[in-house]
């Protein structure tokens, strides 16, 4: 169902832009894994004994840092942007144009086209988030040999990341898929991944907003749950399937819609 | 043979835009021309005969198919130049080139090279530097790469400059003459007139006419110049044609003896037997002219004081 022409042809339209954001990723892991000190944390520790604050830093480990920097914010905002850029490339923008008149006047079924398109999407961000858990792994090998790092926490905490990668370019793409213009894809396909991660990021700083993890899928990537050794796989079977579902509905609606070409 | 087949197709999309109730057939070996101004729906049909729309009301076919339900089959044996070039800019000519021959499983590219040589195309350069002509020269021979049968050119001449519109007109006519059929919308007449054989006019979504060229010219009135030698005479001629009820007197010029008459074919050689008589210093034919005909229609149907039943 995939068709090698298309895909190369994706590849070296994307690949610019996929490199730059792995590139990004991979350098904020492991400069956050690396600059983590732990004899500081304990420092600041004592510092604060009798404070409120008191409790966060005295169980403050890598990895819980990490939970609450990069795998809050800068490990999920990064992989968006990249998914809202390339699904609306992959679909909608070439609808928009135009372009997509020339693949269809070719013997090319609607559904080889978005199999096709949505593998490279599925497949570069596997890759994305394999070459960022690998460099990682490995920081954490050489800089921070001498801390105790529970690497199935770590392993953990990227697979859920990258379900909920996942999910979210599932919504990314369907919208790519239902919509006929650029703009309509975007509002959608940009907004609704952006709200989920603003409501996400609010309701972790405050407790009056708390309320507003229950309006954002971003809270099935659990952290806490994962660190804590909680029971999070039922979390992460439902960020799997929004994203196979959403895949799914993808190929359905752009088999049966209307196409302005 | 019927090879492509839109029976009763409505596509409304609101405001009164789309096509409504448009039925025409084209048959295998022919050119059908589809004419009408911009908006009129030209785009709107191919893009059902393509399979990229389905009719709300109506069928399309394509060689017997369904062409929304087989959009893929079809494309096997058929050629489609867009009526707006829009190709993936990021590639060079020869990449999308490559891609397209991929595309069709095309091995052989002496085809597309003969065609490249025919429409001078230099398809080195990225596709997002080529000029317009440039770009609708390389959308036209992806269009033709793979020798189909059938062949859907939306507008195929604009943005051509007028030898290449010649070269392509060339190149449609022999087509025709391999036996393909060929389905051409535009709205300049005089690319209609020298290739199509059946032609539809279309106007703000509705088919207004639909005719056989030969059969019109059969049809419709031949026009003649004439120029008297004198005034007498030339008085007299009127007098004749005034008094038949077979010939029209069109126009008169007295100060220089000249006159136009009109008379179905079928009247001609009573014509040329009654002006034998007369010493004339010139006898030629006005020839017809499709635009003439196309405007009469339009301004007749398109006031919008006929109803459209
Ligand atoms: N996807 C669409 N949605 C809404 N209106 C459309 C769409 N496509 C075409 N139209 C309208 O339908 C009419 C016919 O358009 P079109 O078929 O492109 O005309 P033509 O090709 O003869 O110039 C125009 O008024 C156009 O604005
Ligand atoms: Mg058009």
């Amino acid at each position: 169902m995939i068709n090698g022409t298309i895909f190369k042809q994706t590849l070296r339209a994307n690949i610019k832009l996929w490199l730059i954001f792995t590139l990004v990723l991979t350098l904020l892991q492991v400069v956050m894994v690396s600059v983590f000190d732990d004899r500081m944390i304990t420092d600041i520790g004592h510092m604060v004994e009798g404070t409120p604050l008191a409790g966060f830093f005295g169980q403050t480990t890598l990895l819980s840092m990490l939970a609450s920097t990069f795998y809050a914010i800068h490990g999920v905002i990064f992989p968006i942007i990249y998914i809202i850029m390339t699904a609306n490339s992959l679909i909608a923008a070439q609808v928009d144009r135009g372009s997509m008149a020339y693949l269809l006047s070719t013997p090319t079924k609607r559904s080889t086209i978005i199999v096709t398109q949505a593998s490279y999407l599925i497949i570069a961000l596997v890759v994305m988030f394999c070459i960022e858990t690998v460099a990682g792994f490995i920081t954490l090998q050489v800089f921070q040999s001498d801390v105790d790092v529970v690497i199935a926490d770590f392993m953990m905490l990227n697979i859920g990341l990258f379900l909920l990668m996942f999910a979210i370019s599932g919504i990314s793409f369907f919208f790519s898929s239902l919509c006929n213009l650029s703009k309509n894809s975007l509002a959608f396909g940009a907004g609704i991944p952006l709200a989920f991660f603003l409501f996400q990021l609010l309701s972790s700083v405050d407790d009056s907003l708390e309320v507003l993890r229950y309006f954002t899928m971003n809270a099935l990537f659990d952290t806490a749950a994962i660190l804590e050794g909680e029971n999070y796989w039922w979390q992460f079977g439902i960020l799997l399937g929004i994203g196979i579902v959403l895949y799914i509905a993808s190929l359905v609606v752009f088999k049966r819609k209307d196409l302005p070409l | 043979m019927t090879i492509i087949s839109l029976q009763h197709v409505t596509k409304d999309y609101g405001h009164g835009r789309g096509i409504f109730d448009v039925s025409f057939h084209v048959k295998k070996g022919t050119v059908y021309g589809f004419l009408g101004p911009n908006g009129a729906g030209k785009t709107t049909a191919i893009r059902h005969i393509m399979g990229f729309s389905k009719p709300q009301q109506g069928i399309v076919t394509v060689s017997g198919l369904n062409s929304w339900n087989n959009a893929s089959t079809i494309q096997e044996t058929l050629g489609y130049l867009p009526g707006e070039v829009a190709l993936p800019e990021h590639l060079t000519g020869e990449q999308f080139i490559q891609m397209m021959m991929d595309l069709r499983k095309i091995k052989d590219d002496t085809h597309c090279k003969k065609l490249m040589d025919f429409f001078e195309l230099d398809a080195s350069g990225k596709v997002k530097r080529m000029s317009l002509g440039m770009k609708r020269k390389l959308a036209i021979v992806t269009a033709f790469m793979h020798d189909p049968d059938i062949l859907v050119l939306d507008e195929p001449t604009s943005g051509l400059d007028p030898i290449m519109q010649q070269r392509f007109i060339d190149f449609i006519k022999d087509e025709k003459r391999r036996g393909k059929t060929i389905l051409l919308s535009s709205h300049i007449f005089t690319e209609v007139d020298a290739t199509c054989d059946e032609i539809s006019i279309i106007k703000e979504g509705h088919i207004i006419s639909s005719f056989n060229k030969q059969e019109l010219l059969n049809m419709t009135e031949k026009v003649f110049h004439l120029t008297v030698e004198n005034t007498k005479d030339y008085t007299q001629l009127i007098q004749m044609i005034e008094s038949d009820i077979t010939f029209q007197l069109i126009s008169k010029n007295e100060q220089i003896n000249e006159l136009q008459i009109s008379c179905y074919p079928s009247d001609l050689s009573k014509l040329i037997k009654r002006i034998a008589d007369f010493p004339l210093l010139s006898f030629s034919e006005v020839p017809f002219s499709l635009e003439k005909h196309f405007m009469e229609f339009y301004d007749r149907r398109v006031g919008g004081e006929l109803p459209w039943q």
